[in-house]
């Protein structure tokens, strides 16, 4: 009887043969196919904000870096351009309200779908195409002396007043500004347009027929609808003003007159490519970072309370 | 609350924008009418300055009158526009390949293939969207000219796809999800592996996300200035945006022939945006309106 | 052609209870069988499992003989049909047909032919040049079979293939599928929770509940011989009448005691059943809504019911009764396995449409002694001897 099995206690199994289970090869395929992302992103951002925080603590032209500890940090905070270039982008927050609210009104102008509208969302969505570097020499041509600006302000009939609101340090941030609502009003548009385009025409009707006024039905019903898509466009449009104003500064002032229109991208181009102190740029760097982490942490609450 | 890009299902039909509003009344409609010129007027001014400006002599042009071909006809000698047109073609293409090449997979890997850990790597690759290039810019630029990459486009090209990548990781695997299980399972049950799934069904399914992507990308690309700028070295391999910046930031061109050249930067891009406007709209809304 | 055996297949998902529980079944060559059972039973998980798109837990799954546990789907060689379909949306019909051959590098004459062949019998020919997305429900319905039928499976799986149909299709489709499976003669697995469609369809019908299986029988032996209370109850529409009743003796031999009414069991119950002890804890006794009839006067075999409701749907007429002078409570008893065994004073009675039976009425209505079934009170298990 040395050969009884007991055959009550598990099924037979087959032959276990050492294989990936199907999970395993689908998390292992998941894998491949995300590393090339993932090495890219890494190498390309995740590094160098590693390396910037080293850098920040270190005397650095490019080619050979000295430790020198939190003391750049202080030194940097102490050096006016920094806090020029702040201010700059404080005072250059103020234009936001203008680059919501105008696309905002275009959008809903656009909504009322008047003949050619199409076409006419074409043309407002037009200078989005176009360089921001493009924009920026256009608007250089508006504001100069020479410019368009002036024409203008004869033609209405004071031809005593000229400006030169590129040339003056305490107007060039304005025309910086007005620029940058420009060039924003594309996108924004667009944002506002698609938001639009979501809401239930039946809430409308709904409110019409309740006896609700045009001006009601915006505040009560196509506002609040909208809500989400101004706080998107806000954060666009915030992130756009700390990364994206250097081409407009870059062929409109170079920064100047003086650190007039200098903002923190540009400064940190500057300190690095121009006075080839790449510690400091690197640091300045890492505030920008900051900046739009914060910024851009709002950003990610909004996509996120919508998955 | 509608998908805004929908992957195709059999089902899946495309929504018409809702019905037109009732007609305002006559007067407002003219108001309307009016204020709508008045704001095209605005957008089409920058047109407007590089047409006219363009059409100018630099003598024309300082004393106001007159119409000229000069600037253009001068153009080629004082902007090599046709070498630099090549290169923003070269460095848009090459990045927005790469861009495509590493996102495509990887947002079928995050909605389809998920690992362990999976949804934080996506975080943590979306959240690099919000990283601004100035922000690691020294350690980049010096990272690339060490590896000796700025001489040619490699170093740009690798910065743009890297600087694309989180962006379109996010749109694939949004999109993705749309898509059913389903379908890639009946691709496995039919007798495909992963890679071969990737291929043949992901793919071709994806081809309006793809489009999308390209658009967005080569907007972005094709006007940008800072990367160019700093990441390819050889002036003579300069792209277009990047020429002409320089030149304008040097103040000495003639502004005439600068707008000729913007003029010709800005058509690709310009022709791309009025041919796939629908997948602009798409990409910028991607995300909000789920 | 293949036959499949699932042997103590188990399939848990985390570290939670298992979806599918120890699933023995064994599907002949060219047998269609048909997995059935209420919403979250482990139906679809079991057919995931066979189609290799989930791993399995424990326990053995073979087709045709060989283990496929650790073998990928496409080595399976089955073909699936999903509740959505799942076509492929960029390409035709002909070319989602198709896929399947194409990747396995068969010639385009090949395939061509096969396809054709498959739209053929699915009468989709004139169909073939176009996207699913230009296809009616039904259309796109028969593609998905035509997709798992060019490839001459070893097996069929489908997964509630047409609860995305309307009832008209359904019915076509029905027959549509059972005639195609009988003229290719392949194994199928076929997932459903309409048991008409289990009942019409199957070769045989399994029903799970919770991950167990219940009982795997023809559709007639299962609709006859319910091993359990919860398959009495599950198939069949209306279902069966489960109620709790002691027993008793009379003059006649045994009875079933319910209320102060007696209802006579014929002798040969006590042979062909395990009935339990007179006065002791009771029986579920079952009894299906076509078993009841109208009587003219009372009599030993009959019950006094009142008409409390009455649904009409045109060819047969439902009567809700409830027992006349019963005591005791009206309660909906569930009992220890989750099923309703018993609502002691109420019936359903199936009825001719032209039945002129109006509410309030009192019946005489005569139970058919032949068609009785009794389950443990406890375990709910059919007490039938020999099963
Ligand atoms: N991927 C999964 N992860 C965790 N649990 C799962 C998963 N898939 C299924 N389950 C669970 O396993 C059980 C069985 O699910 P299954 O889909 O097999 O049910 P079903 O019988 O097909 O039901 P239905 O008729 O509703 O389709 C359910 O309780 C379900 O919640
Ligand atoms: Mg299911």
């Amino acid at each position: 009887m040395s050969t009884t099995v007991t055959t009550t206690a598990a099924p037979v199994f087959a032959p276990k043969v050492r294989r990936m289970t199907l999970k395993r090869r689908r998390q292992f395929a998941g894998v491949v196919f995300a590393l090339p992302a993932i090495a890219l992103v890494v190498c390309f951002i995740g590094i160098p904000i590693g390396q910037a925080v080293y850098y920040s603590f270190t005397q650095w032209n490019g080619a050979t870096s000295t430790w020198i500890g939190p003391s750049t940090w202080t030194q940097a905070f102490h050096n006016t351009n920094l806090w020029t270039a702040l201010r700059n982008n404080g005072l250059l927050l103020l234009t936001v309200p203008f680059a919501l609210a105008l696309p905002l009104g275009i959008a809903v102008l656009l909504h009322q779908r008047v003949a050619g509208w199409r076409i006419f969302r074409s043309i407002y969505f037009l200078p989005t195409a176009i360089s921001w570097v493009v924009l920026g020499l256009v608007a250089e041509r508006f504001f100069a002396y020479q410019g368009t600006l002036n024409s203008i302000i004869h033609a209405l009939g004071f031809s005593h007043v000229s400006t030169n609101m590129l040339g003056y340090q305490s107007e060039a941030l304005i025309a910086l500004g007005i620029t940058f609502i420009f060039t924003m009003i594309g996108t924004n548009t667009m944002l506002f347009l698609t938001g639009l385009a979501t809401l239930d025409p039946s809430l409308e009707e709904a409110a019409r027929i309740d006896g609700a006024g045009r001006w009601r039905i915006f505040r009560s019903i196509t506002l609040p609808h909208l809500s989400r898509f101004v706080q998107l466009a806000f954060v666009m449009t915030v992130i756009a003003l700390f990364s994206a104003l250097f081409s407009l500064i870059f062929v409109m002032t170079g920064g100047g007159p003086g650190y007039a229109t200098t903002t923190m991208e540009f400064l940190i181009y500057e300190t690095g490519f121009n006075q080839g102190d790449f510690g400091t740029a690197a640091l300045y760097g890492l505030i920008l970072f900051v900046i739009t982490g914060i910024v851009g942490v709002v950003q990610l609450r909004l996509i996120g309370s919508n998955e | 609350m509608t998908t805004v890009l929908t992957p195709p299902t059999e089902s899946g039909s495309h929504k018409e924008p809702p019905p037109l509003k009732p007609p305002p009344r006559r007067i407002g409609r003219w108001v309307l009418f009016g204020a709508m010129i008045v704001v095209a007027v605005i957008m089409l001014y920058p047109f407007f300055v590089m047409g006219v400006t363009s059409l100018k002599s630099e003598s024309q042009f300082l004393s106001g009158g007159g119409f000229s071909w000069l600037s253009w006809s001068s153009l080629t000698s004082v902007i090599p526009v046709g070498q630099e047109v090549l290169s923003s073609t070269i460095v848009c293409s090459s990045s927005i390949f790469i861009i495509l090449c590493v996102g495509l997979p990887a947002g079928f890997a995050f909605s389809k293939l998920r690992f362990r850990l999976s949804t934080v790597v996506f975080l943590v690759i979306v959240s690099a969207m919000m990283v601004p290039l100035q922000a690691i810019l020294m350690p980049e630029f010096v990272n690339v000219t060490k590896l000796g990459l700025t001489g040619g486009y490699t170093g740009a090209i690798l910065v743009y796809a890297a600087l694309g990548t989180p962006f379109s990781v996010f749109l694939f695997t949004t999109y993705f999800r749309g898509v059913p299980d389903e379908l890639i399972e009946a691709g496995i049950v039919d007798g495909l592996g992963y890679f071969g799934a990737l291929w043949r069904l992901v793919l071709p399914i994806a081809v309006p996300a793809i489009a999308t992507v390209t658009v967005l990308q080569f907007i972005q690309i094709w006007d940008d200035l800072l990367v160019g700028l700093l990441f390819i070295q050889n002036t003579s391999d300069r792209p277009i945006t990047v020429g002409l910046a320089v030149l304008a930031a040097g103040r000495t061109t003639s502004i005439p022939e600068l707008m000729a050249g913007s003029i010709i930067s800005a058509l690709p891009a310009m022709l791309v945006y009025l041919g796939f406007q629908r997948y602009l709209v798409k990409g910028l809304t991607m995300g909000i309106d789920r | 052609m293949a036959e499949i055996t699932f042997d103590g297949v188990t399939k848990i998902f985390g570290d939670n209870i298992p979806a599918v529980d120890q699933l023995s079944l064994h599907v002949a060559e060219g047998e269609f069988m048909v997995l059935v059972g209420p919403s979250g039973c482990g139906k679809t998980t079991a057919l995931r499992m066979l189609a290799g798109l989930e791993d399995i837990t424990a326990g053995s799954l073979s087709i045709g003989g060989t283990v496929v546990n650790n073998v990928l789907p496409k080595d399976r060689d089955v073909a699936m049909v999903f509740q959505n379909y799942a076509l492929y949306p960029h390409m035709t019909v002909a070319q989602n047909m198709g896929f399947a051959l194409k990747i396995r590098g068969q010639s385009k004459g090949e395939v061509a032919r096969k396809v054709g062949e498959a739209a053929a019998i699915l009468r989709l020919t004139e169909y073939l040049d176009r996207r699913p997305k230009a296809l009616s429900g039904g259309q796109r319905q028969r593609v998905a079979m035509g997709r798992a039928i060019v490839r001459s499976p070893q097996a069929f799986l489908m997964d509630e293939p047409l609860s995305n149909l309307d009832a008209q299709l359904r019915v076509e489709m029905r027959l549509e599928i059972a005639r195609i499976q009988r003229l290719l003669g392949v194994a199928t697995v076929y997932v459903t929770h309409d048991q008409i469609e289990a009942m019409t369809m199957g070769d045989r019908v399994a029903v799970m509940r919770g991950g167990r299986l219940q009982q795997c029988d023809t559709p007639q032996d299962l609709y006859d011989h319910p091993k359990n209370d919860f398959v009495a109850g599950f198939m069949g529409s209306p279902p069966m009448n489960l109620l709790r009743v002691g027993l008793e003796t009379t003059d006649a031999g045994v009875a079933l005691a319910l209320g102060s009414q007696r209802l006579a069991i014929p002798a040969s119950y006590a042979t062909s059943h395990h009935l339990p002890r007179v006065d002791g804890p009771g029986v579920v006794f079952g009894v299906r809504p076509e078993d009841v009839e109208v009587r003219d006067g009372s009599s030993a075999d009959s019950l006094t019911t009142r008409v409390e409701r009455r649904e009409a749907l045109g060819a047969e007429i439902l009567v809700h009764l409830s027992l006349v002078d019963v005591g005791g409570d009206n309660a909906i008893v569930v009992n220890d396995s989750g099923a309703v065994v018993a609502r002691p004073t109420k019936l359903v009675a199936k009825m001719g449409p032209r039945s002129g039976v109006s509410v309030g009425d009192h019946l005489d209505v005569r139970l058919n002694p032949d068609h009785f079934h009794f389950f443990d009170a406890d375990s709910g298990l059919s007490l039938r001897r020999g099963v």
